[in-house]
């Protein structure tokens, strides 16, 4: 009774302290008006920054006014504030008289790009902290915030993941805007919408909500941003934080958003109406909805020829599934179905096994965990060391291992060739849910054989085709079947057949390659002769 | 907090999957059962011997291969196939496990007794784990624990031996079948067809069969070779058919693919030799005045692979010669073939489901006694043979021999 | 009732795999011998027939489940007693199909598991799946018809690979006359697996495309019909007649007897893949029909909080409803046909249709 009752007094204060928390939150400055004196705004920065050493407060006179510069040392770049303001600021003649100064600052001085006025300590704040120069004048209770944005940038270098042979090899960076501006040099069309928003009470994140109106689905773009709006959470330091906030569903193993590195993946969903979320400050573009056969496409897949991309998107498809079950058929082969095995393969692995002393379940259970932790530890090792090793260390480890007695090397084979199909995975979102899936068909099979097996993957079928990204179903297009959409799900049509897109995403705007788009070879017309002489 | 009761209950309910695996058995806690031999032992018990498989001495595995033999034999006894196979779990610290068992081997003795010979087989068919596929065959002058006991070389597991052997004289000789315990226990059931089964000899010095010095000469001294068919009638052994008469069984049984024909040519004896590599039969009846007429039509097509004489083969006319004379070979065999049948009574042919097939009124007049009706049924024999090619020589050496 | 749509294919996927859940496995028709692919047809053309008496209900109301238009038919307490037991009767053909599966298991490959355990876990897994609602059924349905097509050709292609079949067993056809096949189409092929489309009733309301209905089900039930055919003809033409008759699931001896280039053989187990499914689904069927009937009746607005104790009284009635296999079958052969199969899917529907048009008849004359 009395443990209960605790429990109940813990929630109702959790609860209270969460309202106390949105209403009063200590860090986030107030929305108060900027005052026309500005010594007190000085006054007022420093003391809100608390004698930061790199903000900088640079006092200048404008004919006879006064005004002073505020910026952050590193986040905006000085050359530009001392080119662009200070030397035109110095250079100014102000015309005598009453002047409304503030005005004249803004139309003549200011030799930048964009130029905002401010009114509101938030503003401020935003702002220099976003690299921009803040300019208060005195007697004027609004600011000028001027755009200056330059800190060091990492440049555009190759993808780390999903790498790619024959498609571009740029990729993005921590930076919003090159982001967006990768994307914008490939999509040319003024109807790219860029839709900024700012989520985190510390960190206040810059967020770029992308979509194409008129191909993407206007109901989903409102819920994308309705999801963000509701993000209540201190910092996203990462594009992981806003898909574990966004998603459709938490207790699930597969992943219900895309993200990606690559500019022209992200372009591409784009032109399929999908919605892309580009957080400043990390390179991954997280793109929604996201469907499960999506993440077997590889950008590759489509610089290459339909044959040869089908194939080995098929194989994709099919290292997924040995990755999946591979272990647990081997363990419910072995233990429970032996009439199924050939009989001198049968005999062969019974012969490896003699020495082994633990039963299969148990020998598979450790070569997996081995494998991981040694896939774990290879991340961790510098670069130069951490191939090797890994590489040496599973040979070895597995070979001892085997002349140790401990497991026998049919199941070393079998781990070996799950953990590689494993790796065929494109996107590693659904690598790892496989991981975690083949751990409990293991279990599963270890305890009933092929039907556990089979009610595991019934299990896991109906949990995918319960799942929704955003409203879509997950397993589109192969449930609910859609003829049209096949073309590009399993297997893939040639460029010029792939007429139409995705009938789930978008509602207008179906089509996206024109009629008779078959190449072929020049037609002949009959004045020319054989030899092509004219 | 509901969500969290259910689950809780889906859990409990697990919990009884949880605490056992029934069906669950090591691999290394199994003994195959590679083949099976059924003697009669004394008090007309059955005497059965297990040809187990010992593993690690079989494959050429990095574990140093052994010196070992490749099997171990047990033996037990019981009043049933269940009881003798249970009773063998006291001399052997595995589990037997059927499912790969290749073959079955039974000895004359329990084959002639209807009885023994009825009682196994349903054990066989009901147990899900033995493979009605298995082969069988009938163990002559030995036991059935002599020829399960014997070591072979080429092979490494002599189950091995057996029933590649029977595979590969059936499509090269023709003179023995494939028969599994399927097609034994149909030709029991049904009235028009009887079935056969090979017979397996051991031959040579049978006490060193399964020694394994045996293993150590070239030639060894006791070995296993396929000799005959078996023909059961009513459930029980009657009689052998010995081998210069089944291939003509074989042939009307549409089983037989490749063998070889000597032909008698200008006089000289064993002057050619005709192999003949794809061969169809065709059984149907006709009825004569409301009485069944088989009609056996064969049809292969072969190449000469020796020719000892003087002749010439590129002249299409001697080719025609030679086909008449291969068919009338062939029509001799398949005839005296099935004269044996009829003298032993037995209509291994199933020429009896044939007639039921095309006339099921006829067929319930006659099914009564049919295997008496079918020791004095007319049978036609048509032979079709067609040789289209002669090696890789045109004419004999023969003909340019100085003589 | 649930808000759930389903398109026209989907539909047609799940009366395909419905039908053919454990029809294909046994041996229909056995009692006429070789004659037993034409009872399955007759069977067939009757099960289109008996059909049409649900089509038309179905074109009467079209948006009402089987339980919800008894009420409207024969007044409310005589329309929701029928009902409930129509809600029974599914209930205990659901059961009786899990027991027949559990029945398949244990007695080939698992025998030393005990019924309870493998009913159990196949009941939790369609107690989740019904959980998530029919939509998802519809679904999975479409996805695993791909998996069963495709299983169902290869097996067929080994099959003929290993020259197994001899079409002259076949022969002699109607060896006894065409009366023993017209017994055996009343008494078996009729009300199994064709009638059992009764169940459809309460589904039909969840098609989005009202036109399509006829040639959704009719197309569905020839395919199915179709498949078991073929699959009864390879049957015979592989094991023989006395094989046939002797054998209490065909299909895996035939299976069982695939030996192809020495390595391909004893596949039995694979072909368990099939069986597991096409179990499931018939059994999610029947459930799913047994809890929207009860939802619909006893008026619940949440219906997915009967899935669980639905699903714990078929789990429980699979394992008393019969003390061992010998029972079993005879309760199927006998009392299933006569006493339960023929009053709900023929009788009760030709009544209600009789006074359905009458009611409408009536609606007609007088002013609207």
């Amino acid at each position: 009774m009395s443990i209960l009752s605790k429990m109940l007094k813990n929630k109702q204060k959790k609860r209270q302290d969460d309202n106390y928390r949105q209403k009063q939150d200590p860090l986030k400055p107030e929305d108060l008006p900027i005052l026309r004196d500005f010594q007190e705004n000085i006054s007022r920065i420093k003391e809100e920054v608390g004698n930061s050493s790199d903000v900088n407060i640079r006092e200048f006179k404008i004919g006879t006014h006064k005004g002073a510069l505020v910026y952050v040392d590193g986040l905006a770049s000085s050359i530009a504030i001392a080119d662009y303001i200070l030397e035109t600021v110095m250079e100014a003649e102000v015309p005598e008289g009453p002047v409304d100064i503030f005005q004249f600052m803004l139309d003549k001085t200011m030799a930048l790009g964009s130029v905002k006025t401010i009114d509101n300590w938030n503003q401020v704040y935003d702002s220099l902290f976003s690299g921009d120069t803040v300019i208060f004048l005195q007697g004027s209770n609004k600011a000028i915030s001027g755009e200056t944005k330059g800190w060091e940038r990492r440049s555009i270098t190759e993808p780390t993941t999903q790498l790619s042979i024959r498609g571009p090899k740029d990729s993005f960076t921590e930076t919003l805007r090159t982001n967006t501006a990768l994307i914008r040099r490939r999509i040319k069309s003024p109807n790219l919408r860029v839709d900024s928003m700012k989520i985190g009470a510390v960190s206040q994140s810059d967020i770029a909500i992308l979509y194409i109106k008129g191909i993407a689905n206007e109901k989903i773009v409102g819920e994308v941003k309705e999801r963000l709006q509701r993000i209540n959470i201190d910092s996203i330091l990462g594009s992981g934080y806003l898909e574990q906030l966004i998603e459709d569903q938490t207790w699930t193993t597969f992943p219900t958003t895309y993200h990606s590195e690559r500019p022209d993946v992200v372009t591409s969903h784009l032109l399929e109406g999908r919605i892309a979320i580009v957080v400043d400050g990390t390179p991954f573009v997280v793109t929604v909805p996201a469907i499960f056969i999506q993440f077997f496409q590889a950008p590759d897949d489509y610089y290459s020829r339909f044959d040869i991309s089908t194939g080995i998107r098929l194989l994709r498809i099919l290292a997924f599934l040995i990755a999946v079950i591979g272990p647990s058929v081997y363990i419910a082969a072995t233990t429970f179905h032996q009439e199924m095995i050939p009989t001198t393969m049968a005999i062969a692995i019974a012969s490896q096994r003699e020495n082994v002393p633990f039963p299969a379940f148990v020998e598979a259970l450790i070569m997996e965990v081995t494998f991981e932790i040694l896939r774990e530890a290879g991340l961790r090792l510098p670069r130069a060391v951490g191939q090797a090793v890994s590489i040496v260390g599973a040979l070895v480890i597995g070979q001892a291992a085997v002349q140790a007695g401990f497991v026998s090397p049919v199941m070393v084979i079998v781990v070996s060739i799950t953990a590689i199909a494993n790796f065929s995975t494109p996107v590693f979102a659904m690598a790892i849910a496989a991981r975690l899936v083949r751990f409990v068909l293991m279990g599963l099979a270890t305890m009933l054989g092929f039907y556990g097996i089979m009610l595991g993957i019934m299990f896991m079928s109906i949990h995918l085709c319960s799942l929704r990204s955003f409203g879509i179903p997950y397993m589109m297009p192969l449930a609910p079947f859609n003829l049209r959409n096949q073309q590009d799900a399993f297997v893939r049509f040639p460029i010029w057949a792939m007429k139409n897109r995705p009938m789930f995403i978008s509602k207008g705007n179906m089509q996206r390659t024109g009629e008779n788009q078959k190449p072929g070879p020049p037609k002949q017309s009959e004045n020319q002769s054989k030899n092509g002489e004219e | 907090m509901k969500k969290t009761l259910i689950i809780l209950l889906v859990f409990i309910m697990s919990v009884p999957v949880l605490s056992a695996c029934w069906n669950q058995k090591e691999l290394t806690d199994l003994a195959f059962v590679m083949a099976l031999g059924i003697d009669r032992g004394e008090d007309d018990l059955y005497h059965i011997s297990f040809q187990l498989v010992n593993p690690g001495n079989v494959s050429a595995g990095q574990t140093g291969g052994g010196q070992g033999l490749p099997i171990a034999v047990y033996k037990s006894n019981g009043r049933t196939m269940t009881e003798a196979a249970r009773n063998a779990t006291k001399e052997v610290s595995r589990r037997l496990y059927y499912a790969h068992t290749n073959l079955v081997v039974i000895s004359e003795d329990v084959a002639r007794d209807r009885n023994l010979m009825l009682n196994l087989l349903d054990a066989f068919a009901r147990d899900p784990e033995f493979r009605t596929t298995t082969e069988l065959v009938i163990a002559r002058d030995s036991t059935a624990e002599e020829i399960v006991t014997t070591l072979t070389i080429l092979d490494k597991l002599p189950v091995t031996k057996v029933t590649k052997e029977i595979k590969f004289t059936e499509a090269m000789k023709g003179e023995n079948k494939s028969v599994n315990i399927d097609e034994i226990i149909d030709g029991i059931t049904g009235n028009g067809k009887e079935p056969i089964a090979n017979g397996y000899r051991l031959i040579g010095m049978k006490e060193e069969a399964s020694k394994a010095t045996n293993l150590q000469k070239t030639t060894t001294d006791a070995f296993l070779a396929a000799d005959g068919l078996a023909v059961f009638k009513d459930g029980a052994l009657i009689d052998w058919i010995e081998s210069n008469k089944s291939r003509g069984i074989i042939w009307v049984l549409d089983k037989a693919k490749s063998t070889d024909i000597t032909l008698k040519w200008k006089g000289k004896k064993n002057a050619l030799s005709i192999v003949p590599i794809r061969s169809k039969t065709k059984v149907s009846t006709i009825f004569k005045k409301g009485k069944p007429v088989i009609n056996v039509k064969i049809e292969n097509e072969g190449w000469i692979s020796e020719a000892n004489t003087a002749i010439n083969l590129m002249d299409p006319k001697t080719i025609i010669k030679i086909e008449k004379l291969t068919e009338n070979e062939i029509k001799k065999e398949v005839k005296s073939s099935v004269k044996e049948a009829q003298r032993l009574k037995c209509d291994i042919f199933g020429f009896g489901d044939i007639v039921h097939k095309a006339n099921p009124k006829v067929w319930r007049k006659l099914k009564g006694n049919w295997n008496n009706y079918f020791a004095d049924i007319e049978v036609n024999v048509k032979v079709n043979s067609y040789v289209r090619r002669e090696g890789v020589r045109t004419n004999p050496f023969w003909s340019d021999i100085n003589k | 009732m649930e808000k759930a749509k389903v398109s026209a294919y989907q539909l047609f996927v799940l009366i395909v795999m419905f039908e053919m859940g454990s029809a294909i496995l046994l041996g229909l028709g056995a009692r006429v011998k070789q004659d037993a692919w034409m009872a399955i047809l007759f069977g067939l053309v009757g099960g289109i027939l008996v059909f049409f008496i649900y089509y038309r209900l179905y074109m009467y109301y079209p948006e009402l489940p089987l339980t919800s238009y008894l009420q409207k038919i024969l007044g409310k307490w005589l329309g929701r007693l029928i009902g409930f037991l129509y809600i029974v009767y599914f209930i205990y053909v659901a059961s009786r199909v899990l027991r027949d599966f559990g029945e398949l298991l244990t007695s080939t490959i698992y025998n030393s598991t005990p019924l309870f355990v493998i009913n159990t876990l196949m009941i939790l897994t369609i107690i989740y799946l019904l959980h998530k609602g029919f939509e998802v059924l519809a679904r999975v349905g479409e996805i695993y018809f791909g998996i069963v097509y495709f299983t169902a050709i290869l097996g067929m292609l080994l099959i003929v690979f290993s020259g197994l079949i001899h079409l002259g067993n076949l022969k002699p056809i109607l060896e006894n006359g065409l009366k023993p096949v017209i017994k055996v189409f009343l008494r078996e092929t009729l009300t199994f697996p064709f009638g059992e489309m009764v169940v459809f009733t309460m589904l039909l309301p969840f098609l989005n495309d009202k036109k399509k209905a006829k040639i959704v089900c009719v197309g569905g039930m020839i395919l199915a019909g179709i498949n078991i055919t073929i699959t009864t003809i390879v049957n015979i033409t592989v094991l023989g007649v006395e094989l046939y008759y002797r054998s209490p699931f065909p299909l895996l001896t035939t299976i069982g007897r695939i030996q192809i280039a020495d390595f391909i053989e004893r596949l039995d187990v694979l072909f368990m893949l099939y069986l597991v499914i096409g179990g499931f689904f018939k059994i999610a069927i029947y459930y799913y029909a047994a809890v929207a009937g009860s939802a619909d009746i006893f008026q619940f607005k949440n219906q997915r909080k009967l899935a669980f104790p639905i699903g714990i009284i078929v789990l429980f009635s699979s394992i008393t409803v019969a003390s061992n296999f010998a029972e079993f079958i005879k309760e199927g052969l006998v009392i299933v046909t006569m006493y339960l199969s023929w009053p709900f899917q023929i009788i009760i529907p030709s009544f209600l249709l009789i006074i359905a048009f009458f009611r409408n008849k009536k609606k007609k004359t007088s002013p609207a």
